[in-house]
């Protein structure tokens, strides 16, 4: 029998039980040259085999198939094979193999992005990441393709799920994951929350892109800065410094690649929205071309006539709407009125315009939280936080017990100690 | 043995206060050196039909040496007391130790002229932590007949503990008090709360258990009785004291105050173990040797 249809037949044979199935990994591990060398075969041996019973097997295959560059035809009938294959796989199997699993996927999202058709991969990513995902708190690389389909087919909404789970867990060994694939996560991420309008999510990614730990610049993390700053600059008004936990390497090179962003954000400060428009079309090109945020500018321009119009709350009780024109540059008074209603429905303010007199009156947030609602959601919330709590002494004592820390402890402490005796270094360090 | 003369005994706190004084000072002046001095005194209450009520004590001189108790003194106290409290009687007498010794006895009998049957109030002063109950035993005197002599022994005898409102607010003062010398805002609090925490803990099991009785009642398991039932009725009927929606409304606001203050809490400690991971983090990790806070960012 020729080695490809023993290595089928071995497929079909041992894809029943567990050590059947690490067995077969081995030999599949194996015989990836074997499966390379037969590529044009492989389309015959793929019927044969049924993908959620032989999962392992059949992703090999497929993987093998689709190395080589493909043709129209042939990248179509892969990418419906691929579709229903992650579709229907067994997880425990393909789990085995990560790996694998990942390279298919990337192979999936070329695909589906050399067609021009990206809705196409959406689903069966989506079932892809469940199905590697040893728990959803879990990152794998094959979020930020996922991430990256979505963006492409603006298909937003359906990532929803995908975002919110909370990531604590990134263990390369189950899921093959490398650290560009974490970047890009946060930044797809960061991306998707701003089409939704979420600002505040968007901003926790980016900053998760720029605190990530690394010893060298990337691009992702510069190009996530950008938007960091034209995203906290529309949601906070300001720039926070960076956190504790900021790489030293971010530290010290980030500011003079971004110096376009900077000059827009200490402009902002001055509140000055003809400065600032004038600071946005002369660094037009950078924002536009290079970065594709020049839609991103135009929003910080609405927000900085919604920060003015909020500031007048906190010194008028009410006020025409030719006086607020004025005061805050915009045309005239239908301006005004326009953004204020706007403002108004999206509960940024709380007015009440009188149309008679033209004049708007400031007012108090009525919520009085004295509903059950109220404690409800408070209740809820203190429930989230203590187990965040929960998860966070247990992160805090694996840390604590860490050989880095102990050892950098230990030599630090004689230093700082005198009641100690010396500690005895030597236990730390020879562990 | 326990007494068979069916008398009822009721013990005030004062008492058990005022022994415990005694006791205390004599330790404190005889110093650390040796076991702390037996002490002695004079229990006084009312004996009405079968209940005798112990009320107040005194103190008595005891000369160790002689063994012999200042009679003079006890019965210029006993005058002075009855001049204050017509109506208490000498009652007994108590002292300190673990276990009945052959020289109260004596005591006992000497006391009899004054009183026909005296009681014997007995206080423990060595501390036992994982005894729960109060360390102290009333002793009565009968006449059983050992080895063909008659002769009279102590018997033990059950007590309840009897309180005046007054009395009650000095026991809570001193079992608030005791836990921490110079108690600060953060122990008081924590006592409070530990209070209130056994205090509402309690409460639910036993609503726990009224529910399970019910709940048995419903299936069949146990019998439908009706005054039970009515008790269990009227109980839940008392609560809410007030539903109108006025009161709904403020009770809502101050409960999520309350809620709002304990999100606060939980924040912040969430807020610290997030910031000495971070150290921890830093101190393990980053090739720098940064010590500072937070670096600006323009």
């Amino acid at each position: 029998m020729d080695a490809l249809d023993q290595l089928v037949a071995q497929v079909q044979a041992l894809s029943g039980s567990e050590q059947d199935v690490a067995h077969l990994s081995s030999l599949l591990k194996q015989a990836d040259e074997l499966l390379r060398t037969h590529a044009l075969r492989l389309p015959f041996s793929l019927s044969s085999l049924h993908p959620t019973k032989h999962s392992l097997g059949y992703l090999y295959l497929l993987e093998a198939q689709s190395s080589g560059t493909l043709t129209r035809e042939q990248s179509d009938s892969f990418l419906a094979l691929a579709s229903s294959f992650l579709t229907v796989c067994a997880p425990e199997q393909i789990r085995l193999a990560p790996d694998k699993f990942n390279s298919v996927c990337r192979r999936l999202r070329d695909q589906a992005m050399h067609l021009h058709e990206p809705m196409r991969a959406i689903l069966p990513l989506q079932c892809a990441i469940r199905k590697l995902q040893p728990s959803s708190e879990y990152l794998t690389a094959i979020h930020a393709d996922y991430l990256q389909m979505c963006l492409l087919s603006k298909c937003y909404k359906a990532s929803l799920s995908i975002l919110e789970d909370d990531i604590f867990e990134i263990d390369q060994k189950k899921t093959s994951l490398v650290p560009r694939d974490f970047l890009l996560y946060c930044y797809y991420g960061g991306m998707i929350y701003i089409g939704l309008k979420k600002f505040s999510k968007a901003l926790e990614f980016f900053q998760h892109a720029i605190t990530a730990p690394t010893t060298a610049l990337n691009a992702i993390t510069i190009a996530a800065f950008g938007k960091y700053v034209l995203v906290s600059l529309i949601q906070n008004g300001q720039v926070p410094p960076f956190p504790k936990y900021t790489p030293a390497v971010v530290l010290r090179n980030l500011k003079s690649c971004v110096q376009d962003y900077l000059d827009l954000a200490n402009l902002y400060a001055s509140r000055n929205i003809a400065e600032v428009k004038r600071c946005i079309t002369q660094h037009e090109e950078v924002f536009k071309n290079q970065d594709n945020n020049l839609g991103l500018a135009k929003q910080v321009i609405a927000s900085l006539y919604k920060r003015n119009i909020q500031r007048l709350t906190q010194t008028y009780l009410t006020l025409s709407l030719q006086d607020i024109a004025n005061t805050v540059q915009l045309d005239d008074e239908k301006d005004a009125e326009l953004h204020i209603l706007q403002m108004i429905k999206d509960g940024d303010i709380f007015a009440a315009i009188n149309q008679k007199d033209g004049m708007v009156s400031f007012q108090e947030d009525p919520e009085q939280y004295n509903t059950c609602d109220m404690t409800q959601r408070l209740n809820n919330e203190i429930h989230h936080i203590v187990c965040l709590a929960k998860k966070l002494t247990w992160v805090d004592e694996q840390v604590s017990c860490d050989h880095a820390y102990l050892s950098k402890i230990g030599r630090d402490r004689p230093r700082y100690d005198e009641d100690f005796d010396l500690v005895p270094q030597k236990i730390y360090t020879n562990i | 043995m326990s007494s068979s003369s069916g008398l009822t005994f009721k013990l005030h706190p004062l008492v058990i206060v005022n022994i415990s004084d005694h006791h205390t000072r004599s330790k404190a002046q005889t110093g650390r050196a040796g076991r702390p001095p037996r002490v002695y005194g004079c229990v006084l209450g009312v004996q009405t039909g079968r209940t005798v009520e112990i009320f107040n004590s005194f103190e008595l001189r005891y000369d160790p040496v002689e063994e012999l108790l200042d009679r003079a003194f006890l019965e210029t106290k006993q005058e002075q007391y009855k001049k204050v409290f017509p109506k208490y009687d000498v009652l007994g007498w108590y002292s300190t130790g673990s276990d009945v010794q052959d020289s109260d006895m004596l005591i006992h009998k000497a006391l009899m002229d004054i009183n026909e049957s005296p009681v014997y109030v007995l206080l423990n002063p060595t501390i036992n932590h994982a005894q729960k109950d109060l360390p102290i035993s009333i002793f009565e005197s009968e006449l059983h007949v050992i080895d063909e002599v008659p002769s009279l022994i102590f018997v033990n005898a059950s007590y309840t503990i009897e309180t005046v409102e007054a009395e009650r607010i000095s026991v809570d003062h001193v079992a608030h008090i005791k836990p921490s010398d110079g108690s600060s805002a953060a122990t008081q609090l924590a006592a409070h709360l530990t209070g209130m925490h056994s205090a509402i803990k309690m409460l639910n099991s036993r609503i726990r258990v009224l529910y399970h009785h019910l709940a048995s009642i419903q299936k069949g398991d146990a019998e439908y009785e009706h005054s039970l039932l009515r008790q269990i009725s009227s109980l839940v009927r008392r609560l809410p004291a007030i539903d109108s929606p006025k009161f709904q409304d403020d009770f809502l606001m101050e409960y999520n105050d309350t809620l709002l203050m304990t999100y606060l809490a939980t924040i912040t400690k969430c807020s610290s173990t997030m910031n000495e991971l971070v150290d921890k983090f830093n101190t393990a990790y980053d090739k720098q040797n940064r010590r500072g806070g937070r670096t600006t960012f323009i």
